[in-house]
């Protein structure tokens, strides 16, 4: 017998089922189920379909006219360069910071890391807090600083400013402990070769360090990007319904005012297809232009 | 042999079965029970109590399910009866928000009730409890009513020089209120339009419509009616571009825009019944605790009328008995649960808890409960000499036009007051959303 068991794979199947059939019920089937929606009259959530749409497709062909999921997409779009931009670009200065001092560097790693573990939707009360309009912790501020006028954070000139901050917030220790692990795989001996070499602080941070942190800022982009069409609870606290007129929803958020709010759920479940296709375009767009590469 | 064996056999499954019966009867019940009697509910402290006094009483449990009164709450409630996680007991609305579970034959009438349990509600007046929409039966037995109002913080009127609104209060009168309140430093009406329009809706098209057509949903947007909801909902712009409502309006909260009103930055207040707890508990230091009432802050806060128009009166009112207690037909269908529903109904409806729960409210019973007015506060006082000088009582055209085809004048409120959708437009989309349900 010995070594045959290695070779013999057919058990491998059957280990492979139950997370297989898990896959099938909770995923595969409520997908397929979800597209079906798509074609369908439903009320309500939770509610028998009424019959197909007429025409079947009437509902993509709204997609097409409905100018919010334009918007929403806009938004999704900023979003996620927003979300490259800062979040993910915000981390690396941090990390390379982080990296480059002697002292104290788990404090940094655990201040930085600490906003992850709080719920989004008590994150999203509080900044409702700070963006108050009337006793709101920054106009209060102003109003110290000798501003005599409220500023409405949440008005359409200030919106999407306001709704993105906190989701940039949230997410950058989230990257930058990924990246912090991606330093310390550098090899020390590379920095003091270049020290001995007299390579400035900058320069090993821009010849050494930059280079080889390259295929972890990738995996955290390609995890921004997915991430960012999947923020849905912090912006959903802070502006229900896509107010001010519509102009805050997400995809994720338009999907579920229209499934639970106005109780369109086939024109939710047409959004819902709308946003996997998008999901997987875009990863796949990421992915090839952030590829890893092999050194 | 065989037959004596099969004798002691069928014996023991008859003691057995006998026995698992008896256990049951004596078994206490655990009870599902999904109600809006929570958070700002000026009745959510009553209900825990009754519900403390009910599993005392009983020895039954009740597990609580009980949300704020929203869209998500009605959203779960449908999807609950749909799922097969029906509640044994459910304290709902009796317009078109029940149909979809009425309609499922879901929930049990109150006269198939009464086959078995003829007492069952016979406390209150039938006339009064409204039927379904769907088959016309009656369902849901009534608690406490509700109505609609102008709250009125007295103290900035009082700085702007206004007087307190009376019966005969007119849109022109409030108009000409507002620009004083306006001008004196003050927004006048505390509303998030973005958030919950519901009220300025109700009334602006109310103002129009008047008592005797408001519960008629138009046709089109071009007859009689349909021309009545434009106007209202161009009134409501009107007043927007007047710099009526808060500088936030559109991007408030009904939260956020409630504390103006208490705070003293706001006048006027449109909303309901259930507002006066709100009120008192935004008065106490601890909304738990009647005790902490700061009853000069609380006096400052009066209820009067609505402004009226020539369609339609100042003390004309939107109110009525919108919702009352529902039983399951998944717990009427279960002998245990099925006594514990109708007792815990029966406790619910009965006359003591009825006049403990509409205080300043109508009810349906046959015997109108005596008034004590010492156990009530200040603001209920004045929220009941208003109801009594009222003329009528109308329900809300919006438990009729109910579901997505609201989504154009409601959520779509800030686009027709800013411009970017016209009246005649929204009504229009709305309607023929109501036509395709």
């Amino acid at each position: 017998m010995g070594a045959n068991i290695y070779k013999n794979k057919k058990p491998l199947f059957f280990f492979l089922i139950p997370a297989f059939a898990f896959m099938i019920v909770f995923l595969w089937y409520p997908f397929f189920m979800n597209v079906l929606n798509s074609f369908q009259k439903i009320a309500g959530m939770g509610q028998a379909a009424k019959g197909w749409n007429e025409p079947w497709y009437l509902n993509y062909q709204t997609l097409l006219t409905d100018k919010t999921i334009w918007t929403s997409l806009k938004n999704t779009l900023i979003m996620t360069l927003v979300t490259i931009v800062f979040q993910v670009g915000i981390a690396v200065i941090l990390a390379v910071m982080v990296d480059n001092i002697s002292h104290g560097a788990k404090f940094f790693r655990t201040v930085y890391f600490f906003p992850i573990v709080i719920s989004a939707t008590a994150l999203g009360l509080m900044f409702n807090l700070i963006f108050l309009y009337d006793k709101g912790m920054i106009n209060q501020l102003l109003e110290m600083l000798g501003k005599e006028t409220l500023t409405d954070w949440k008005d359409t000139g200030h919106a999407l400013f306001t709704m993105m901050l906190p989701v940039v917030w949230q997410y950058v220790g989230f990257y930058f402990v990924i990246l912090v692990t991606g330093l310390n795989n550098i090899s020390q001996e590379l920095y003091e070769v270049a020290a001995i070499d007299g390579a400035t602080r900058w320069q090993r941070v821009r010849y050494i360090t930059l280079p080889l942190l390259r295929n972890v800022i990738c995996t955290c982009v390609v995890l921004a990007v997915t991430g960012a069409l999947k923020v849905f609870d912090l912006p959903w606290v802070m502006f229900p319904k896509g107010m001010p007129l519509d102009k805050t929803f997400l995809t994720g958020t338009y999907m579920y005012y229209q499934t639970m709010e106005t109780r369109n759920v086939d024109y939710g479940a047409t959004i819902a297809v709308f946003i996997v296709v998008l999901g997987v375009v875009m990863s796949k767009t990421v992915n090839r232009i952030f590829r890893e590469k092999e050194y | 042999m065989k037959k004596i064996l099969a004798m002691a056999l069928t014996g023991a499954m008859a003691v057995s079965a006998f026995s698992a019966t008896a256990f049951a009867e004596g078994n206490p019940v655990d009870l599902n029970v999904t109600t809006t009697f929570a958070g700002e509910d000026g009745n959510a402290q009553n209900f825990k109590d009754a519900v403390a006094a009910w599993e005392e009483e009983t020895g039954n449990t009740v597990n609580d399910a009980s949300a704020t009164s929203d869209e998500t709450f009605k959203t779960r409630v449908v999807t609950d009866f749909e799922t097969g996680a029906d509640p044994d007991v459910l304290f709902f609305f009796n317009g078109a928000d029940a149909n979809p579970f009425i309609e499922a034959g879901k929930v049990v009438s109150i006269d198939e009730i009464r086959e078995v349990y003829p007492d069952y509600a016979s406390n209150m007046d039938d006339n009064r409890i409204a039927g379904s929409l769907v088959d016309g039966k009656k369902y849901a037995v009534p608690v406490n009513g509700f109505w609609e109002g102008l709250f009125v913080n007295s103290e900035v009127l009082e700085a702007a020089g206004v007087e307190v609104p009376g019966t005969d209060y007119t849109v022109d009168q409030f108009k000409a209120d507002c620009e004083k309140i306006k001008a004196a430093g003050y927004t006048p009406i505390a509303a998030a339009l973005g958030n919950i329009p519901h009220y300025w809706w109700e009334f602006a098209i109310f103002n129009h419509t008047g008592p005797e057509k408001h519960l008629t949903v138009p046709e089109s947007v071009d007859d009689e009616i349909g021309q009545a909801w434009v106007s209202g909902m161009e009134d409501i712009k009107e007043l927007y571009e007047a710099g009526y409502f808060p500088e936030n309006t559109l991007s408030a909260t009904d939260d956020e825009t409630f504390a103006m009103f208490m705070d003293g930055k706001a006048a006027f207040l449109i909303d309901g019944s259930w507002k006066v707890g709100g009120i008192v508990g935004a008065c106490q230091s601890d909304p738990e605790d009647a005790s902490t009432l700061d009853q000069e802050k609380l006096d400052k806060f009066t209820v009067s009328y609505v402004p009226g128009t020539d369609a339609r009166k100042a003390t004309d009112l939107i109110g009525g008995l919108s919702m009352g207690y529902y039983i399951s037909r998944a717990a009427w269908e279960d002998p245990d649960r099925q006594a514990a529903a109708v007792d815990f109904v029966s406790y619910m409806t009965s006359d003591e808890m009825v006049a403990k729960f509409a205080q300043h409210t109508a009810s349906a019973l046959k015997v109108t409960p005596e008034v004590d007015e010492n156990e009530f506060n200040s603001l209920q006082i004045k929220a009941m000499a208003m109801v009594a000088e009222s003329t009528s009582i109308t329900g809300a055209v919006q438990d009729i036009f109910n579901g997505e085809c609201r989504v154009p004048t409601f959520d779509g409120m800030p686009k027709i007051v800013t411009g970017e959708v016209s009246a005649a437009d929204a009504v229009a989309e709305g309607l023929a959303l109501y036509a395709e349900q």
